[in-house]
């Protein structure tokens, strides 16, 4: 059995890996409760979803930015 | 008359623009492809099909859109046509393990706090933020870079992906993690870094 509380270095790979296939929902759990008490992690967080929407508009940044704000 | 002579002028301009926009293209065709010559080949493939056929681009979004939409199409397709089975010697630089390991203390907390990286979308209305993100791209691995663009910029979903490379999809997770960590390093450097210090 899993433990529910996650490490910061768990934490980081289930961000990541968050982005390419779906997280079940007991680490969707475990990932949420570690980000409320985690001010590391949710940075961490927020800086690859920055990184996500930067590769889609990497190579058309101009209109792209303008795109998504609606 | 008139009609003929608008319409040379219109696909003047779309030349000139199309050319303008060139450099652009090969920096990212070369990002995906590592490759100079398949490069070339798309970016040359590309403004033709844009140029056989002007009046698709109805200004729906602007040019560069269009024209890195169509090309990103063309990439897909020289990805699928080549089916070059990705290598992943455990040494393109240190072991992954050494190198997530390095961000995190033995008991898991990480190491350092993250910088804050301010508001995203003020960044992302910077270009020369995007330039300093191409860099950090180049520096990337070849075979990390390839398959970090498949994902992020070309959006290919994970399964396909696996079949194109012949990665795992438990390496290719590890992959994609250790090109963002990289990514975020590089930029956190060359980028956030230098912001705050101005």
């Amino acid at each position: 059995m899993m433990r529910v509380k996650m490490t910061c270095k768990e934490a980081h790979r289930v961000v990541s890996e968050g982005l390419d296939r779906d997280l079940s929902l007991f680490e969707r759990l475990r990932l949420r409760l570690h980000l409320r008490i985690c001010d590391a992690c949710t940075r961490f967080n927020g800086q690859m979803a920055l990184l996500r929407q930067a590769m889609r508009k990497l190579s058309a940044p101009d209109d792209a930015a303008g795109q998504e704000r609606k | 008359m008139p009609d003929f002579q608008l319409g040379d002028l219109m696909s003047d301009s779309l030349h000139l623009q199309l050319n303008a926009l060139r450099p652009a293209l090969l920096r990212f065709a070369l990002l995906q492809l590592r490759n100079d010559a398949v490069a070339e080949d798309v970016v040359q493939d590309t403004l033709i099909a844009v140029l056989e056929k002007p009046d698709r681009f109805a200004g729906q979004s602007s040019l560069r859109t269009y024209v890195t939409g169509i090309m990103k199409h063309k990439i897909v397709d020289v990805l699928r046509a080549s089916k070059r089975v990705v290598q992943f010697e455990p040494l393109e630089g240190e072991s992954d393990d050494d190198f997530i390991d390095a961000l995190f203390k033995a008991d898991g907390h990480t190491q350092d706090m993250p910088r804050a990286w301010g508001d995203p979308d003020a960044t992302l209305e910077q270009k020369d933020f995007f330039r300093v993100m191409e860099i950090c791209l180049e520096k990337l691995p070849a075979q990390t870079a390839r398959v970090f663009m498949m994902r992020e910029w070309l959006e290919l979903e994970t399964e396909e992906i696996c079949k194109e490379t012949g990665v795992s999809t438990s390496n290719l997770w590890v992959i994609l993690y250790r090109a963002r960590l990289r990514l975020r390093e590089c930029l956190d450097l060359n980028w956030f870094g230098k912001q705050e210090a101005a």
